[in-house]
């Protein structure tokens, strides 16, 4: 018997006859973490639908052994009690159902009368957190009182009640503050020094660096290797990756920053649900002509709530002055604030950027649709042109200007947003989290824009949570803890420490 | 060659309409089949006499589901509109029969009642946040009991004669003809135009002969329309109504930014607001429209019933909704069109009179239609593939 857990042999996964994989192997050994790393679109996700019986036994071809055994899975049930358990990238709790019943949920305990046996359900639950020392959680409230660093966690849980031999991250950590993802790496850890293997596929190379023994990269539907994180370093896997060396992550250019643009002052907002709460206190900064602003903070700082704010988004309560050169201008709809010429491209591209169903090229000009019209009417000759031209220079990778932008990929979707936020032809433009969930290469084809734009003399507000994309691009960085701003750096030699150390609230000398 | 369920499936969802169109032609088909008579020379049911009446009947659920596609794609929902067609309709009645006023004052007051409710309804919706679930299901009984309140729960008749002519007149033969050439000659221009514009910014365009046959498509089509309906009676006038509003409507759809704003708002409302659309005003407008088309839909089933009655436009708003889905419309938003929309209810209103004229009991005319109304929805979703397994 071979000493793997898993073993995959030359899947390969066809779609009306377009290979999304061809020929992946994939080999887990007890108590070993393997990285998957590959672009958007390159076949992991599609990988691990074979693995987990989405796509059922007979669709794909090649060989799956499971403890030396083929493993004929028809659907996820089958995998699951074999012990493979997938956690995927968004999470899947029902928000308002207690940790408990999320944990048990298919599976609930039940009282020899039939009915959910309540006390056996919660005890359980308690004794799987404490194995995940999360002690501060209370099984029986509902989900949604947690964030979404400890709901991972409990999806987690969910998995170790399952008995799990190998466990499957999708991304685990895109969402997660740098706490929350530092208690998930630790036990990852934990869980493999107790045997048990996991798959752990994640943008995010310095987390693989970190935790995985074995490396598996693939690009484009192929297998292009597999080694031990030992003879790799994240600049190999990266070089894997996109089949060429990327000699700069960051393609900076020179541009001249001029005078103030936009000015933001005291502004404070308040939660919407718990409306005591301030998450913006009392902000306060500006920002210049050409210049990129990058802005830091942990997750929940209260950069999101300041860019709503901005835009004429916040549902909340708000006040404070923004002044738009040097005028004070007065913003309470985001149509207001493209007019004037703010623009912001949205954190959560699913539920703000894309308008699912349409076009991609209908997603583009949405923001500037009266451009085209001629009394009244659309000349779409004139909008299809226009079309056009913004997919080939943001270089859109779709095969049709019309096709439903749903169908695109996360990179792909993420510029065409960003092209229809540039149509107006902002003075200011706000991007939050630009980069999120989204591909190497399309990352690199932003960061070029943002200088691109910088020359041409547009300000650029950058709200970012990976740290060396921020020092990376920004001329300058804010840091927000807790609502406040708790830094103003110019970057010139700022490091990482520097800013996270503002980010947390630790006490920091004023510089800048 | 074998057609795989793949080729049939991707066949239906790219060309939904001409899929709808099948199944009015087997359903023509069997009526035909059931009404043949030798002893009176043919079928009865397809005859020009017939189509004529099918029409007309169908027109008052079509102008309501012209607007309710619109209402349906912006994610809203209205059941509202026959009980408001009822009030309008009897308005019409009492200014026209109990106060003798003239058309050019009914039509008017009745159209701006019409839009008052329906922007009454959408900025409840829209701007108060009221889901148009519940504002609509108020507005059914709401209108209705101000129906049994105008009228006292009585029929009110006669109407006048110029009334009467825009639910029942029919289109004088050579200007049926007359509009059927104008017709053919706007669809040629709009084709040149657009190969011209298309040309002009190098984008690609059909082939000479796929345009041409196309256009000839469009003319036979045209013809035998009129020709069909001049060898009856005439263009019926609520027929000529429905045709314009579905021009309109379609322009409105795909060539207005309102239109495009109609669709994404049903994507992603959020979305759609961020990149700077008054999406409030959108929805609330298209409530608006929806008010305008049931004064057209109530001043016509008083001047067909030549009489305002308490009960008009009873289950109205059902019908209008079947053929919005039935017509491929989504239930989610987003998707959807004016013509499947009309095609939609064709196929309601063909199913009611094919049965009708079998002296079918009206029970099973029921059944039947809400049958269909399932059957087709599920078809959509077999045929988009969007199953849940």
């Amino acid at each position: 018997m071979s000493d793997y857990l898993l073993e995959m042999h030359n899947i390969t996964k066809d779609f009306n006859g377009v290979k999304a994989i061809d020929g992946i192997h994939l080999r887990v050994r007890q108590g070993e973490c393997v990285g998957l790393c590959g672009e958007n679109g390159a076949g992991k996700s599609t990988l691990m639908k074979v693995l987990s019986a989405v796509y059922p036994y007979g669709t794909w071809s090649g060989e799956i052994l499971w403890e030396g055994k083929e493993l004929k899975a028809r659907n996820i049930r089958e995998t699951e009690e074999a012990g493979i358990v997938i956690i995927h990238q968004e999470l899947m709790m029902v928000p308002h159902l207690t940790v408990a019943e999320n944990i048990f949920l298919g599976a609930e305990l039940r009282t020899k009368a039939g009915f959910i046996d309540y006390d056996r359900m919660n005890a359980e639950a308690e004794k799987l957190m404490a194995r995940l020392k999360m002690t501060d959680i209370n099984v029986a409230l509902p989900v949604y009182n947690y964030s979404g660093g400890k709901q991972q966690l409990v999806e987690i849980a969910k998995a170790l009640n399952k008995n799990a031999k190998l466990l499957i991250l999708d991304e685990p950590t895109s969402a997660l503050t740098t706490s929350e993802t530092r208690t998930l790496l630790n036990l990852i850890k934990e869980f493999k020094a107790h045997g048990m293997a996991c798959v752990y596929i994640s943008h995010k190379l310095e987390e693989v660096a970190e935790i995985a023994d074995t490396v598996t990269v693939i690009r484009d539907g192929t297998h292009i290797g597999t080694q031990p994180m030992a003879e790799l370093d994240t600049n190999k896997i990266i070089t894997m990756m996109v089949g060429r060396e990327m000699k700069n992550l960051f393609p900076r250019e020179a541009h001249t920053i001029d005078e103030v643009v936009f000015e933001a002052k005291v502004i404070s907002c308040w939660d919407v649900t718990n409306p005591e709460r301030k998450v913006v206190d009392n902000v306060s900064f500006e920002i210049r002509k050409g210049e990129i602003l990058g802005m830091a903070g942990l997750v929940g700082a209260g950069r999101t709530e300041l860019a709503c704010k901005l835009f004429g988004c916040w549902p909340g309560d708000h006040e404070g002055k923004v002044f738009l050169d040097g005028k004070e201008i007065n913003i309470r709809e985001p149509r207001d604030a493209v007019k004037l010429g703010i623009c912001m491209v949205p954190e959560d591209r699913k539920r703000h950027g894309i308008i699912p169903l349409m076009g991609v090229g209908y997603n583009i000009t949405m923001s500037v649709l009266k451009r085209y019209t001629s009394g009244g009417f659309i000349q779409s000759e004139v909008e299809l042109a226009e079309i056009q031209n913004q997919i080939i220079r943001m270089k859109v990778k779709t095969a049709e200007p019309l096709l439903p932008i749903a169908s695109l990929s996360g990179g792909n979707q993420q510029k065409a947003v960003v092209a229809k936020m540039l149509l107006p032809e902002p003075k200011v433009l706000i991007l939050d989290e630009p980069t999120r969930g989204i591909d190497v290469g399309a990352k690199y084809e932003i960061y070029k824009l943002i200088f691109e734009l910088a020359k041409q003399g547009v300000a650029v507000l950058m709200i970012s949570s990976e740290m060396p994309e921020v020092l990376g691009i920004s001329d300058r960085v804010l840091v927000m803890c807790e609502g406040k701003l708790r830094g103003n750096f110019v970057n010139e030699g700022l490091t990482q420490e520097k800013v996270l150390a503002a980010a947390i609230g630790q006490p920091i000398t004023e510089a800048a | 060659m074998t057609l795989t369920k793949k080729d049939v499936r991707k066949f239906l969802s790219e060309y939904k309409i001409v899929a709808l169109l099948i199944v009015i032609v087997i359903i023509w088909a069997f009526f035909g089949y059931l009404s043949y008579d030798s002893d009176l020379g043919g079928s009865q049911f397809l005859t020009p006499r017939n189509f004529s009446n099918l029409l007309r009947q169908m027109a008052i659920t079509g102008m309501l589901a012209a607007a309710m596609v619109f209402v349906i794609v912006a994610g809203e929902i209205d059941l509202s509109v026959g009980s408001l067609l009822g009030l309008l309709g009897g308005i019409a009645a009492v200014m026209d029969v109990t106060y003798s006023l003239p058309l050019w004052m009914t039509i008017p007051v009745v159209i701006i009642i019409g839009l008052f409710f329906g922007l009454m309804v959408g900025w409840l919706t829209a701007y108060l946040g009221i889901p148009s679930f519940i504002v609509t299901l108020g507005g059914q009984l709401a209108f209705r009991g101000m129906v049994l309140g105008l009228t006292g729960g009585i029929t009110i008749a006669p109407v006048h004669e110029p009334l009467k002519f825009i639910g029942q007149g029919y289109l004088p033969e050579l200007a049926g003809d007359a509009g059927g050439v104008l017709l053919f000659l706007v669809l040629v221009f709009l084709a040149l135009r657009t190969r011209m514009n298309r040309q002009k910014h190098n984008l690609t365009v059909p082939t000479m002969p796929a345009e041409v046959g196309r256009l000839l498509f469009a003319g036979v089509i045209i013809l035998g329309f009129v020709l069909t309906l001049n060898d009856y009676q005439g263009v019926p006038v609520p027929v000529l109504f429905l045709l314009i509003i579905l021009a309109v409507f379609t322009v409105i759809g795909n060539k207005t930014t309102f239109g495009r704003h109609i669709y994404a708002v049903g994507s992603n409302m959020e979305a759609t607001r961020l990149s700077g659309v008054n999406v409030a005003y959108v929805k609330m407008m298209v409530f608006a429209l929806m008010g305008l088309m049931c004064a057209f839909a109530g001043l016509t089933t008083t001047a067909r019933l030549a009489a305002g009655t308490p009960s008009a436009g009873f289950g109205n708003e059902l019908d209008a909704i079947a053929s919005c889905f039935i017509g491929g419309t989504s239930m989610r938003g987003g998707v959807g069109s004016v013509s499947g929309a009309l095609v939609g209810a064709v196929i309601m209103a063909s199913l009611d009179n094919g049965m009708s004229m079998q002296g079918i009991d009206t029970f099973w005319q029921q059944i039947v239609k809400g049958v269909i109304l399932v059957a087709a929805v599920y078809m959509d979703i077999v045929s988009s593939g969007n199953q849940r397994n």
